[in-house]
């Protein structure tokens, strides 16, 4: 043990912990420790392993192996009734507070102070509530409800919850996401106030100006590796080593694209803004082009995608497509006009799980294929087995259930429904995520030859190797502006991830 | 294709386990009750038996669809009235026979549209919308009869009374049409084909190009002409009308719906269930009739038996969730 923080031992100390999911190991090895009052910061693109080790940390889920040592304890996994016993808290990037409550009141939710008669006690919550803001030293008034609340109040809120149940390591993903430059700063303050009370912190984010700021140590993670550990006593480290060890993956595991030429300009998209204050959005997509927006999760990607199939209404701008005008009032408009949209959530968007392969795969296509009033379900089984068969999709019927299929399934059925209505250009938000890696190969496979028949796709990805492999272009997204085009043979992680982070 | 056909089949014993049950359920009380008193199988109380439900059975088709499609409407009864007493109006005024079943009808539809429109451009949950829009259909009923029982003078009974061949009750049309309606709505059109995909995954089906509000606005003006078809056997055959006379009728065709296997969440469930349904109800009723079981008992019976029903039919979920 070579690092020691201010001479003590580590409260916590995770040690070769591996975790798989069907056709992806998740974790490798990883070993990860923190100190008492620290502030140790995992750093790491989307996808890299950081949500999986806190929630191994958190008991959500039980390594495959490794061990976990909890102030002198060992444990084989941990359970979330165990952990949070263990004094482990955690601050969840989405908002659990309710609107409608106080402060004083949201900070008590389940452990309510309650007077000698068993009735809900308003003076004896407020005071502390009150206690809690005054130990951290921050000015919050308690009886404040929460919807009046600024975003970053809110996340002290959020903060101050989880300190109610006194925990000693306090787990932060993505604290500042959602926030403006102003109150970032007050949120790695109150960051840094609680690590003074010796609680000892993992923060987890990818904004990485702000984790130099406050970070002891800084661990960067890799595809479930740990690539390295740095010390950051002086807050001054370099930040080129830090995205250097983001990037940097093994050639094995890049998809091979069969390239070829790419014909006029299709899509033109001018000025377009999404509300009033957002910025405006240009760019074009050609024809048998695979474009790729790259970006950070929350980066407005998924919005940006979802006003070009009319999903959601935008504020101004034009789009042509194939030189003609669109008018978007739903996804029915761009439908139409032959736009396919596979979107990022398939069970919430994208199927309908109790029904059949058959019935999901018909539905956009049924205006169009399926002409006659009168017809038989059935019947369309002719229609759907040769795509299902293209597809490749593993099923013993076409009745089956979509919820019975697996993910790589699933998501061919969605991309299925498409190919039935004859689409011609393809919008995909986050094509392949939560698919076993046969499945995604198949999937690149039919992305590719669909390019090859001259549709274009944009591809909305998280995933820097399948972005890398199959774009022809990519535009990077950071806080719904375009901050970076690359051309293909220019694409590379480091590009990529310099200009999401904005450097 | 031989291997296609084959998957058909064996897809289509899955679907159709839980009617099964309820068919079982039929054929358990058919037997106990034919055993002690054999009258309850003459094909003279089987007829009695459509009879009785034949309203009940159209309504069904209406709440059936409506909960297949993710929605639901508890005016149902009440337009089916405020339709009775429109014809009612038209009659006792001295307006024709086809008059009166046409301005029936349109009063239905119109409900339906208001119905419709309102639940799909306000985006209020229909459940609390038809609740409220039943107390204006009622109230209507309530002001056009100045609360009054209304009487046909056997003006308007063909259709409750008319036998075919002595034993077929021409009414029984009515309900064998609108079951047949509704099946082929449900599973041999592309309209069909939506509502159950708006019934199974509303943003789904937005983001697939369906136009969710049209849908919607006509599947709640279907259920409003059929509550107005049920209202021209319901006059018929009680030659009478008052505007209290529908109330608890939506939640009677809800029970047979969900006892048939449809069930809330939407984009399940099959007509044939629906109608299985309400056969169950039907035949509850009618078996404690023959039975002579103590009239007062029989409203607790028939709500025990209902229990039990959905119980059965639910455990293979039960059995899910427990995994």
């Amino acid at each position: 043990m070579s690092y020691s923080y201010k001479g003590k031992t580590p409260v916590v100390d995770m040690r070769q912990i591996s975790k798989a999911f069907p056709g992806v190991q998740a974790l490798s090895d990883i070993t990860f420790d923190l100190y008492e009052g620290e502030i140790h910061c995992l750093v790491g693109e989307n996808g890299a392993g950081k949500s999986t080790l806190m929630k191994v940390l958190s008991g959500a889920y039980a390594p495959d192996g490794g061990e976990i040592t909890i102030d002198g304890n060992t444990y084989e996994a941990l359970t979330p009734k165990l952990s949070q016993e263990l004094g482990v808290g955690i601050i969840y990037q989405e908002n659990d507070l309710i609107p409608t409550m106080s402060v004083a009141e949201n900070m008590f939710v389940g452990l309510e102070k309650v007077n000698r008669f068993g009735f809900l006690d308003r003076r004896l919550t407020e005071e502390s509530a009150r206690l809690e803001v005054e130990k951290l030293g921050i000015d919050l008034d308690v009886r404040r409800k929460i919807e009046d609340l600024s975003v970053a109040e809110q996340q002290f809120v959020k903060v101050l919850k989880a300190l109610v149940l006194k925990p000693r390591i306090l787990l932060m993903d993505e604290p500042t996401s959602m926030f403006n430059v102003k109150d970032v700063g007050k949120v790695l303050d109150l960051t840094q106030r609680v690590a003074k009370q010796g609680i000892s912190i993992i923060y987890i984010s990818h904004f990485l100006k702000e984790v130099v700021q406050i970070a002891d140590r800084i661990t960067v993670i890799r595809d479930g590796v740990v690539v390295n550990t740095y010390k950051n006593a002086t807050r001054d480290i370099d930040l080129n080593i830090i995205t250097t060890d983001m990037v940097g993956r093994s050639v094995d595991m890049f998809y091979i694209k069969e390239r070829h030429a790419i014909g006029p300009v299709v899509l033109e998209v001018k000025d377009l803004q999404l509300t009033k204050d957002s910025p405006k959005v240009s760019f074009e997509v050609r024809e048998g082009e695979i474009l790729g927006l790259a970006g950070m999760v929350g980066s407005g990607r998924t919005e940006l995608v979802r006003a070009l199939t009319g999903a959601d209404r935008f504020y101004g701008g034009s789009i042509k497509y194939k030189g003609e005008h669109l008018t978007l009032r739903s996804p029915k408009d761009s439908i139409d006009q032959g736009f396919a949209h596979i979107t990022e959530d398939r069970q919430q968007l994208g199927l309908m799980l109790g029904q059949s392969i058959l019935e999901n795969m018909t539905i956009v296509g049924l205006g169009k294929k399926i002409k006659e009033f009168f017809f038989k379900l059935v019947g369309h089984q002719k229609l759907v087995a040769p795509l299902v068969e293209d597809l490749s999709i593993r099923t013993p019927s076409l009745f089956q259930q979509v919820q019975n299929l697996s993910g790589g399934n699933q998501q061919k059925v969605v991309l299925g429904k498409w190919l039935f209505a004859e689409s011609d250009f393809y919008v995909f938000d986050e094509p392949t995520r939560g698919i076993d890696v046969n499945s995604k190969a198949e999937f690149y496979q039919l992305m590719s030859a669909l390019t090859k028949e001259g549709k274009s796709i944009i591809m909305v990805s998280s995933d820097m190797p399948e972005l890398i492999s199959l774009s022809d272009r990519v535009l990077v997204v950071r806080k719904g502006e375009i901050t970076g085009e690359i051309p293909q043979e220019e694409i590379s992680e480091e590009r990529i991830i310099k200009s999401a982070l904005g450097m | 294709m031989e291997e296609v056909k084959k998957q058909t089949r064996l897809g289509r014993i899955n679907f159709r386990d839980q009617r099964i049950l309820m068919v079982g359920v039929i054929l358990l009380i058919t037997i106990v009750v034919s055993a002690i008193s054999p009258k309850f199988i003459e094909i003279r109380n089987i007829v009695a038996i459509l009879q009785q439900v034949t309203v009940l059975g159209i309504l069904t088709m209406a709440m059936g669809l409506l909960l297949i499609s993710g929605g639901i409407d508890l005016s149902i009864g009440n337009i089916m009235v405020l339709s009775g007493v429109v014809i009612s109006k038209v009659i006792t005024g001295g307006g024709s026979v086809t008059w009166a079943l046409i301005l029936g009808l349109l009063t239905g539809l119109a409900c339906g549209l208001v119905n419709g429109i309102i639940i799909a451009k306000s985006r209020c949950l229909p459940l609390i919308i038809t609740l409220g829009t039943s107390q204006i259909f009622l109230g209507a009923s309530l002001m056009l009869t100045g609360g009054r029982f209304m009487n046909f003078k056997k003006k308007f009974d063909f259709i409750g009374r008319t036998r075919i061949f002595d034993v077929f009750p021409v009414m029984l049309i009515f309900l064998i049409v609108m079951v047949a309606f509704a099946f082929i709505l449900l599973n041999y059109t592309r309209f069909g084909r939506r509502i159950v995909a708006i019934g199974g995954n509303e943003k789904n089906a937005y983001l697939s190009g369906i136009n969710i509000d049209l849908h919607k606005i006509i599947i709640y003006s279907i259920s409003g002409i059929i509550s107005g078809i049920a209202s021209i056997v319901f006059v018929a055959r009680l030659d009478s009308i008052t505007a209290t006379a529908g109330t608890g009728y939506e939640l009677r065709a809800l029970t047979a719906a969900i006892i048939g296997g449809i069930t809330f969440d939407g984009g399940k469930g099959t007509i044939g269930g629906a109608f299985i349904g309400v056969l169950l109800l039907g035949i509850i009723n009618n078996a404690m009739n023959i039975l002579s079981v103590w009239p007062y008992a029989q409203t607790a019976i028939s709500g025990g038996i209902i229990v039990v029903a959905v119980i059965l039919s639910n455990l293979e979920n039960l059995r899910k969730a427990s995994r």
